[in-house]
């Protein structure tokens, strides 16, 4: 099984799994991103967002479970063809709501540019834009190392 | 995936049904969080894309907003609509009249 291990700073990451645990906790409330089908019947519309949501809890749990043990002594985390597919959908839920949450009011283009003055935001919104930034370095990983892992599987 | 489960009565249903005839497209709209590499990869995962037709349908979305990134039955349409959803992606399905 192809496996890649990232070392990860524990000062700078730590502090924004709070962050990621705060969101979980509304994620297993509402989907990351709106349903946008109008036409459904309502049944089927709720059949539909328990199913939704139950798989986001899933993947938002997978995420958290990689900062276990070894990365609170070793600051090591750990990708492989198991848990690739719902760490990359986690993130993205994830990065969806800490903009919902917290990076709204930067707008939508600083936000795709990336270019932001840090040291210029409040301490909230700075943590959360530090947790999306975090978030798609993850997602960077995995695509780059387990794409193919994750198209064959 | 759920089972569509109707409750309409027959008249109801009948055109339900019709209103559920056709060829639909399954779109992707744009959103400003998603990585261009991860949208490629949804993709090509999803749909079975080759490479360069999932960075073409992505583009589209980045740039115009949005891709029909499929046509076809309303049911698979659905059954799209709704992977796309599970990997956060904002789907919609709206009928294809030029079929």
């Amino acid at each position: 099984m192809k496996r890649i291990e990232v070392k990860l700073s524990l000062p700078v990451v730590a502090p924004l799994l709070d962050v990621i645990r705060e969101l979980s906790d509304r994620l297993g409330k509402g989907l990351a991103a709106p349903l946008a089908l109008s036409d459904l019947d309502e049944e089927f519309r709720e059949s539909w967002v328990a199913e939704l949501l139950a798989s986001q809890g899933a993947d938002v749990q997978t995420l958290l479970a990689l900062f276990n043990d070894e990365f609170f002594t070793e600051g090591v985390v750990a990708f492989d063809e198991e848990n690739a597919e719902p760490i990359l959908r986690a993130c993205a839920a994830i990065r969806l709501t800490l903009r919902e949450k917290f990076l709204r009011k930067l707008g939508d283009e600083t936000l795709e540019s990336g270019e932001i003055d840090l040291e210029g935001l409040e301490e909230p919104v700075r943590r959360a834009f530090m947790c999306y930034l975090f978030l798609a370095t993850v997602q960077e990983l995995i695509i780059q190392h387990l794409d193919t892992s994750i198209l064959d599987s | 995936m759920p089972d569509h489960q109707s409750h309409t009565s027959p008249a109801e249903k009948n055109v339900a049904e019709l209103q559920l005839d056709g060829v639909w497209r399954v779109v992707v709209l744009n959103d400003p969080v998603n990585l261009m590499s991860y949208v490629v990869l949804v993709f090509k995962k999803v749909f079975g894309f080759d490479d360069a037709t999932a960075r073409k349908h992505m583009m589209e979305v980045h740039e115009q907003g949005r891709s029909v990134v499929w046509v076809g039955l309303r049911e698979k349409a659905e059954a799209y609509a709704f992977t796309l959803q599970q990997w956060h992606l904002t789907a919609t399905l709206e009928p294809d009249e030029t079929h």
